[in-house]
């Protein structure tokens, strides 16, 4: 007895448990979603958010928080597409072409994560108002060199890597999956993880141990831009173009995927499990809705509900702990 | 007369047109206990961050075993064998105590995965027990999250973290604050052992009575400079509290 009550503290137990709960009700309620096309369409959907909620655990366990993730994917999609027409034009090979694309995304999105870490570390702005002033001037700049509209006419082979060939998962999930991997590791079994945790939880303590906090933060930040990058690229593999709007609301996406995943927003504490849970609950959720026939604008409240929720459970393990 | 472990000299720290510090000079030898006391804005934090090198003094030296030095950092001071432990925020509440006793200087597994900076956590845990039963300190389990314990036991592994690592000198910033008479007791025998072991050590508090048992020596700062600098032996708790707040003058 408890073995099960200690599990029910577990809050990768509970996540699991929510998870499994909602395919029940999903298809329960409609069969067509316990299929691989449907898992698949999750799968697809899953990738981008976790690379940005992966980047968004590090920078929240340090005690920050990164909210310019969704305009950093938009950018870099876009700054990625404009390049890879440009070699299409010129008829150059379509992998190398989705190579570059790929590199210039992740060149964006590192520059961003300096911006952000020069902001917080230089200008000393705290890293909400910082990364609240690139997320305007990311998604302004989206629109300014596009005009508005999607930059297409790029590599056609990227179309080909978004059919799923592993059961639900498709070649660039699975990169996301081994990305996420090595990040989990490095959160929870290096000293790059073990000194996020310590500035997270005193970041007086942290300095006092001959940390270089202001160092280690950049490093946070440039990693956060960097996935977001990358998960601008994959939008663009996915669409076929870079669009001004890919990532819009991202932030709140993959906020809500580490809140819902129990890290706390004070920093010091939370797992990288918990953030591929939350960010698969998000995107089973959205899904779901829409085959059991919810109007899709439900989506949102479903979500605010499932994060009031998991900050709830959240204090109440902190209550029952005292 | 023998060369002092740790040393500063006329040292003075200016914030802006405010003289936080005044050609303060200081000498501690191995296995001394100094107090430092004074009254609240006479300078101690000043000094104490001065001398773990979290601040640059504006002007002055620093000998370390007779060689002149200088702190760019606390990281600095900490490869030189200089620990300190500051006021009420020594540890990561989040970590557990083994990471907290070893943050900044993690044992790393051997080969490649040690070069990424992969931890050898076994090892660690199980170092961690030793290196705090060495200092006197028995702590449950070292796996745990420093949150869980008291805060007696807390600021013992704070200190004990600090005696284990200091190599010369160890700072201590009001360490019995806020902590019972037996707790503060046992935090004084740690500093006792730690004397044995042939460290300097600093001592900062406002509890008079513990800076009358456990120092060989007091130093008094009152506005920024040094008004007293004498064998403990030769204080009682009236004329200390007068020398603190100016009501018997020394020189």
């Amino acid at each position: 007895m408890k073995e099960v009550r200690e599990l029910f503290k577990n809050q990768q137990f509970i996540l699991v448990l929510v998870l499994a709960a909602m395919i029940a009700f999903f298809t329960f309620k409609n069969p067509i979603f316990f299929t691989n096309d449907v898992f698949a369409n999750i799968v697809s959907d899953w990738a981008p958010v976790v690379l940005m909620a992966v980047g968004q655990t590090y920078v929240i366990i340090s005690g920050g928080i990164d909210l310019s993730v969704g305009s950093t994917v938009g950018l870099s999609g876009i700054a990625a597409a404009f390049a890879m027409r440009a070699m299409t034009q010129h008829s150059v090979n379509q992998d190398l072409t989705l190579a570059v694309g790929t590199l210039i995304a992740l060149a964006v999105g590192i520059a961003i994560g300096l911006v952000n870490a020069f902001l917080i570390n230089k200008a000393r702005i705290v890293p909400f108002v910082a990364t609240l002033a690139t997320l305007g001037a990311a998604r302004g700049l989206c629109i300014v060199t596009t005009g508005g509209g999607p930059v297409g006419e790029g590599p056609q082979k990227g179309f080909k890597y978004s059919v799923a060939w592993l059961g639900p998962f498709n070649t660039p999930a699975l990169m996301v999956v081994v990305i996420v991997i090595v990040a989990g590791l490095f959160m929870h079994k290096a000293k790059f993880g073990r000194y996020n945790y310590a500035i997270g939880s005193n970041t007086f303590a942290a300095r006092g141990a001959g940390i270089n906090v202001k160092r280690h933060l950049t490093k946070v930040y440039v990693l956060s831009g960097a996935l977001s990058g990358l998960a601008g690229m994959y939008f663009y593999i996915r669409l076929g173009s870079g669009s001004p709007s890919s990532g819009a609301s991202g932030e709140l996406m993959a906020i809500a995927a580490v809140v819902i995943g129990g890290t706390s927003l004070a920093g010091g504490t939370g797992r990288m499990s918990g953030t591929v849970i939350g960010a698969l609950i998000l995107t089973t959720v959205t899904s779901g809705l829409i085959i059991i026939g919810v109007a899709p604008n439900w989506k949102d409240v479903v979500v605010a509900v499932l994060i009031a929720g998991a900050v709830f459970t959240q204090g109440l393990r902190t209550w029952t702990k005292d | 007369m023998t060369i002092p472990l740790y040393e500063v000299r006329n040292i003075s720290k200016k914030y802006g047109s405010v003289v936080a510090l005044d050609n303060v000079s200081l000498q501690i030898h191995a296995g001394e206990v100094i107090g430092l006391v004074g009254d609240n804005g006479a300078g101690k934090s000043t000094l104490v961050k001065a001398l773990s090198g979290a601040h640059q003094p504006t002007s002055g030296e620093m000998y370390l075993e007779g060689e002149l030095r200088s702190w760019k950092s606390p990281h600095d001071a900490l490869e030189a064998g200089i620990e300190t432990l500051y006021q009420d925020s020594g540890l990561a509440p989040d970590l557990s105590v083994s990471a907290n006793v070893f943050l900044g200087r993690e044992i790393t597994s051997p080969g490649i995965l040690g070069k990424m900076g992969f931890l050898a956590q076994k090892k660690m845990d199980h170092q961690a027990h030793a290196d705090l039963e060495a200092v006197g300190i028995a702590v449950p389990a070292s796996n745990r999250s420093v949150s869980q314990l008291s805060g007696g036991q807390r600021q013992a592994v704070a200190i004990g973290r600090a005696v284990a690592w200091a190599s010369k000198v160890i700072i201590l910033d009001e360490p019995t604050n806020h902590l019972g008479a037996r707790q503060a007791g046992e935090v004084l025998q740690i500093i006792k052992r730690a004397k044995q072991r042939g460290l300097g050590v600093i001592f900062i508090s406002h509890t008079l009575p513990h800076v009358l048992e456990v120092t060989d020596r007091i130093v008094v700062l009152r506005l920024g400079k040094v008004v007293a600098d004498a064998p403990t032996s030769t204080f009682d708790a009236e004329k200390l509290l007068g020398t603190i707040t100016g009501l018997i003058e020394t020189a």
